[in-house]
């Protein structure tokens, strides 16, 4: 790891003032993909700014939500009592993440900033375009199994790592930050994004800004939840797809309800088109699945991927239909 | 100097000298003389430079208070094993991917391969070597070895520290609740099943941990 | 000891050591001025250097010397070789570390790094920096098969007259089988510390199977005496093969050592061991198989072709079991390698056989439903009591007994034997079963006995203990022997010093050491009978008609102790039957039908492998290889990027090895009939069978619940989902 510098603070202010300093300072947090980055040569700042004595850690309900500051540790999340009652998809996504040695260290605002587990991000030698603008995916054409089959381009077909994201999607989070210039909201959708021709910009947090809040409506009328995470093994791995479906039925009907996905695009990946058509329908498997055949026209992927063309739609099924039964995998 | 100048001598790989005139030399300059720091800017004492890298951090571990100096970029897991001779917390992949590192930082378990050291300034840190009473075991050591919850012992620290906290978190009511919330631990020799039986039994002794 | 009698389950006597922290492995010992070495590895595949830059790297701070291809120090040994032009078996170029500018595989060693601390060194290999001249590599196995060979040690075998009964039976099946990459992953990272005492003297501290092994390896290349050579290795953090061998880099690291006279450390990365200390090979096999409609199995053929480097052959018994383990009169294997631009692969626990049986042992499930058999009545129709390879009589073999006691415990009568019948909610259920074998191997081995006047009583012998409690085993040994009590009984082993024995492998350590502990103790006894004393009731008394005590006698003859040093090693029983270890896997598994997620939900295995001489130790090294057994049926695999050579998940976030959530209470049985003709101790070796086999217990379980039969290692949701 290269030499860096290293300043403590103890303010969101002093945070931010500490950052403009170098061009390559960082924020640390949880440090669990960062310091991972740094080891692996793959980021290579000058000076890290320990934000994790910012108190920016509260978890609260406001008049209209819950406001989760963005260095909650992800085992406060998901364990929080306001977390359980209102927004259980949040923790069961949370607990499906990571482990919990890594969840007691890693954050809110951390999880959103990790990277991809993309090998070739991961390894200085292959191309990245993420990594390396213009050398090339190597995962096109390449070890794609674990990749993307919506909103890839022809420059990167990573996937965004986070289960947390994928619940804060699904659950409309907005997200606060906090510039030189001021704060401002983000909805969470619009938080990170896709590839394009710059894989290399992950989200679209500026250069300087600090997250320090996630706002989440209540809506408890979606109490009917699973976060379905199909892996390798049955812990401690990265998703290959999973489905985090929050519901709320009337009778059989489905009142409302909120679907995203992970593991299948460079973002967590919302699924307005299924949402619009599943409200009013009655839970029926039937409906399920024209819901994921909906989703899935968009859907495209490489040789290594292709399975994901079966396993997304059945997992979108399979999760609206131990929601609609409250039942577990 | 502009920071494209800088860039550049980066570039040509005196990332070194660099790195102290941008970085270190404004604190330096509060505590040493500027000789020592043109010899250190040279790169003719290593000693020098050395010291200008590092860091006070003061912790304490297993109920001892360390001060040390050391480089920002020093994790907890090499400060313990490098440098304190703790060397009962474990390297297994030094990526936060197998939990054989696991240490209590404020009574919470987490990963040290992942922890930069100076974080933990003005912690608790508490290491495998901190269980045991003198000769009398803490009782999750007691129950690894009773429950033969080990093979070749490498991965045993972590899976002893991860096993505290799993019961105190309270994560140890049925066999499977705790085999997800010990996954963070690999153990290639499989003991899961004994570990498992392990955790068990303490949690149902009931013995504080 | 070779009688009925049960050894009682004994704690680990290390284990304390290990719960504590205090057990120390090889990096772990405190050198003063101990420096850091990190290695640089090739990016490329195949080609050569064309330049290296190492002045960053020199000139950061802390850095002591960077060895490359143009400055390594030469190692003795290495450089005037017996036949110079000689060639690898493989026909391709020699690897010798630093030794030229060529690159034989990915993440080869182009550079060493040595600095004053750890995190000095790491960043300046980060400043090293090559160019290449890059040549076409090859490292897919499926596009070189025309370059496979038959190697030397494994020659094509065939038994019976009608050489294409696999063909002309009445019933037949022909299918493919792939077992991919594997890597052994054990917890400690690889690695050495050396410290040498002038020029002709050096102490290593080594992750090694084998402390005498790496003495002879180090002794050679440095030309040195053996005695000269200290290798401790007393903790070993895991193994399953890949401390086997004494790694290049790890000579090198010595090597440098020297150079800069001054001790040197090397902790290897977890992602330079996905490179540098072996594999399980990638290994592709055909069966063909034919059956009278009765079961009756009437010829198997059996191909496998495996990985190797361009510059070692390395090979293995993969075809092995397939040639006595059934009663079929027509056999033929054959076994070959195509040496590709890859590391050398090593043995990996249950080497070659894992391989083998999830083929054969799938094959065998697939022909049972063939002709609507159990696959256990199959098995027991096609039994064998007599080796029909070798012709001779197995020294014990008691499956029958293990089928049955295997099949009660998991309730195989319960099993549908329609695939995809069962279900439990959404998942179907399915069970599986299968075979494992792996020769009962005695090497020889010498162990000293030393009996202090206080009636402790220390044995040594130079032997491992990686993880399956080696100490524990001998010290139970000693114990049945002289009766006396555990806590006086020391095992001393990990120090090259001790007197000689074997590696650890091919589970033969209590078989080869533990023979030397009972002979050693045997012969303590006559020594005491000579002096007038006895073993008695946990302690060492006076003869019969004697009066003085071992405190006395010992005075009287102005000594210390007494101690007798005895070798040990199998005799003509050892060529007149056939010694083999066998284990039988049932597996209950859940298949997720939508998701493709398997579940393994329960586990018998039986162990039929001799006398246990150590019954809790022993249940948990069956256990280990089940688990293991789990990862190389559903998750593990070594992927490689053909065009680039390099493998892409060379680390344990993308390389899965199964955690706790993945293993399910696991029921050991074991048979426990001592073995007539193995050893004193009547026992058999254990580590290989508790994972051979399983593989294919879990295949065939999974065919079961679902009707989808898996030839492709490992079995994960994608391949549930397409087939």
């Amino acid at each position: 790891m290269k030499q860096f510098s290293y300043v403590r603070v103890t303010s969101g202010k002093a945070a931010i003032s500490e950052l403009s300093k170098d061009k390559t300072a960082m924020f640390l947090a949880g440090g669990t993909n960062l310091v991972d980055l740094m080891k692996s040569g793959v980021t290579n700042p000058e000076r890290l700014v320990d934000i994790t004595r910012v108190p920016l850690a509260t978890i609260e309900a406001t008049k209209t939500g819950l406001r989760i500051g963005a260095l909650a540790k992800n085992t406060a999340v998901a364990e929080h009592p306001l977390v359980l009652k209102h927004f259980p998809l949040l923790s069961q996504a949370l607990n499906a993440g990571a482990s919990p040695q890594l969840r007691n260290m890693a954050t809110v605002g951390g999880n959103m900033m990790q990277r991809t587990r993309c090998h070739y991000f991961y390894d200085t030698a292959l191309p990245c375009n993420k990594r390396n603008p213009g050398s090339g995916c190597g995962a096109i054409g390449g070890f794609s199994r674990m990749h993307a089959i919506f909103g890839a381009s022809d420059k990167c077909i990573a996937v965004h790592p986070s289960d947390m994201c994928v619940a804060l999607t699904a659950l409309d989070a907005v997200i606060t930050v906090t510039g030189a210039k001021g704060e401002r909201k983000i909805s969470f959708g619009e938080f990170h994004r896709l590839p394009g021709d710059t894989p290399e910009i992950d989200n679209t947090l500026q250069r300087g800004e600090l997250i320090t809040a996630v706002d989440i409506p209540f809506n408890d009328a979606l109490q009917q939840t699973h976060y379905l995470k199909v892996r390798d093994r049955a812990s401690y791995a990265f998703a290959l797809v999973s489905a985090g479906v929050a519901l709320s039925l009337k009778g059989n009907n489905i009142a409302d309800v909120r679907i995203a996905m992970g593991g299948v695009a460079h973002k967590p990946w919302r699924l307005k088109e299924a949402e619009a058509y599943l409200k009013g329908k009655p839970a029926t498997e039937e409906h399920f699945r024209e819901a994921a055949r909906l989703t899935m026209a968009q859907a495209k992927a490489e040789e290594g991927n292709a399975y994901k063309l079966t396993l997304a739609p059945n997992t979108i099924v399979e999760a609206l239909k131990l929601a609609a039964a409250n039942g577990n995998i | 100097m502009k920071d494209d100048q800088l860039m550049n001598e980066e570039h040509s790989g005196t990332s070194r000298r660099s790195f102290l005139k941008r970085t270190s030399l404004m604190t330096a300059m509060a505590l040493a003389p500027e000789t020592v720091i043109k010899a250190a800017e040279k790169g003719l004492d290593e000693k020098i430079a050395a010291t200008i890298e590092t860091m006070p951090l003061n912790v304490t571990i297993n109920g001892v208070k360390q001060s040390v100096r050391i480089e920002p970029r020093v994790t907890l897991l090499d400060l313990l094993r490098e440098r304190l001779q703790l060397t009962g917390t474990k390297k297994g992949c030094d990526h936060g991917q197998c939990g054989a590192c696991t240490v209590h930082i404020d009574g919470e378990r987490v990963n040290a391969c992942l922890t930069l050291a100076v974080t933990t300034e003005g912690r608790d840190v508490t290491t495998i070597e901190g269980l045991a009473k003198g000769d009398e075991l803490h009782p999750m050591q007691e129950a690894f070895l009773e429950h033969d919850g080990f093979q070749c012992g490498y991965c045993t620290p972590g899976q002893i520290m991860s096993a505290i906290c799993c019961i105190r978190e309270g994560h140890a009511d049925t066999p499977d609740e705790i085999r997800e919330y010990m996954s963070g631990n690999i153990c290639r020799c499989g003991a899961y099943s004994n570990i498992v039986d392990a955790i068990m039994d303490v949690k149902q002794g009931g013995k504080k941990v | 000891m070779g009688t009925d009698k049960k050894s009682e389950p004994l704690n680990r006597v290390d284990g304390r050591a290990k719960v504590t922290g205090k057990a120390k492995y090889f990096a772990e010992f405190e050198v003063p001025g101990v420096t850091y070495c990190v290695l640089v590895t090739s990016a490329i595949t195949r080609g050569t250097i064309n330049t290296i830059n190492t002045k960053d790297a020199e000139r950061a701070p802390g850095v002591l010397a960077v060895f490359t291809h143009l400055n390594m120090p030469v190692i003795p040994g290495w450089a005037n070789p017996a036949n110079p032009n000689a060639k690898p078996p493989s026909g391709g170029e020699k690897y010798q570390i630093l030794g030229s500018n060529k690159i034989l595989f990915n993440g080869q060693p182009i550079a060493l790094v040595i600095a004053d601390t750890l995190e000095r060194a790491q960043y300046a290999a980060s400043l090293v920096k090559a160019t290449y001249n890059k040549a076409t590599h090859q490292t897919d196995l499926l596009k070189n098969t025309e370059k496979a060979a038959m190697p030397g040690r494994f020659g094509d075998y065939s038994r019976g007259d009608n050489k294409e009964a696999h063909k002309t039976a009445p019933v037949t099946l022909e299918a493919d089988y792939t077992v991919p990459v594997e890597v052994h992953n054990p917890m400690e990272l690889a690695g050495i510390l050396a410290i040498w005492e002038g020029e002709d003297k050096v102490t290593v501290y080594a992750k090694t199977q084998g402390v005498k092994a790496t003495q002879r390896t180090l002794a050679g290349a440095f030309k040195l005496e053996e005695k000269n050579v200290s290798v401790h290795s007393e903790f070993v953090g895991g193994g399953f093969g890949m401390g086997l061998r004494t790694w290049p880099q790890e000579v090198a690291v010595v090597a440098a050592a020297r150079q800069l006279k001054k001790p040197v450390k090397l902790v290897m990365t977890r992602e330079q061991m996905f490179n540098l200390v072996g594999h399980r090979p990638y290994t592709i096999q055909r069966i063909s198989m034919g059956a009278n409609k009765d079961g009756q199995l009437q010829g198997i053929y059996h191909e496998a072709t495996a990985e190797t480097a361009s510059y070692d052959d390395f090979t293995e018994g993969t075809v092995a079991m397939t040639r006595f383990m059934y009663a079929c009169p027509n056999v033929t294997t054959k076994y070959r390698i195509v040496p590709l631009d890859r590391g050398v692969p090593i043995w990996m626990r249950g080497p070659g056989e894992a391989t083998g049986a999830f083929a054969l042992e799938s094959a065998i499930d697939e022909m049972a439903h063939k002709v609507n058999m159990d696959p256990v009545e199959f098995r027991v129709k096609n039994f064998t009591l007599t080796d029909p390879e070798k012709n001779k009589p197995f020294s014990s073999n008691n499956l029958k007994k293990a089928y049955q006691l295997g099949s009660e415990k998991i309730g195989w009568s319960k099993r549908n034997a329609t695939p995809g019948a069962v279900k439990d909610g959404e998942w179907l259920v399915g069970y599986g079963m299968s075979t494992g074998v792996f020769g009962a191997h005695r090497g020889e081995s010498t162990c000293r006995a030393q009996l202090n006047a206080d009636g402790t009583l220390v044995l040594q012998s130079a032997t491992s203990d990686i993880g399956p409690g080696t100490s524990t085993a001998m010290v139970q040994i000693a114990h049945e022997v002289t009766g006396l009590p555990i806590k006086q009984i020391r095992f001393e082993l990990g120090d090259a010093a001790l007197p000689p024995s074997g590696s650890q492998g091919g589970s033969a350590t209590v078989s080869s050491v533990g023979s030397a502990v009972y002979d050693a103790c045997m012969a303590l006894k006559g020594v005491l009978a000579d002096a007038g004393l006895t073993f008695e009731d946990g302690a060492v008394k006076p003869a019969a008609g004697k009066s003085a005590g071992l405190p006395q006698v010992l005075a009287a003859s102005n000594k210390q102790f007494f101690e007798i040093t005895k070798s040990s090693k199998g005799g003509p029983e050892q060529q007149k039957y056939s010694m083999y270890s066998f284990s039988i896997h049932f597996a209950e598994v859940r298949v997720h039908p939508l998701t493709g997620v398997v579940r393994v939900k329960r586990v018998v295995t039986v162990a039929d492998s001799g006398r246990i001489v150590s019954p809790k130790t022993a249940a948990s090294q069956m256990i280990g290889g089940v688990t293991g057994g789990i990862g190389m049926a559903l998750m593990e695999e070594g992927v490689i990027d053909h065009r680039f050579g390099r493998m892409v998940n060379k680390n344990l976030g993308d390389y899965h090895v199964p955690v706790s959530a993945d293993v399910p209470h696991i029921e050991t049985i074991f048979i426990d009939e001592p073995d007539p003709y193995s050893n004193p101790m009547g026992s058999k070796g254990m580590g290989e069978i508790a994972l051979i086999g399983f593989s294919a217990a879990v295949a065939n379980a999974v065919y079961n619940a679902t009707g989808k039969r898996i030839r492709e290692l490992p079995i994960t949701p994608d391949k549930i989902l397409s087939a």
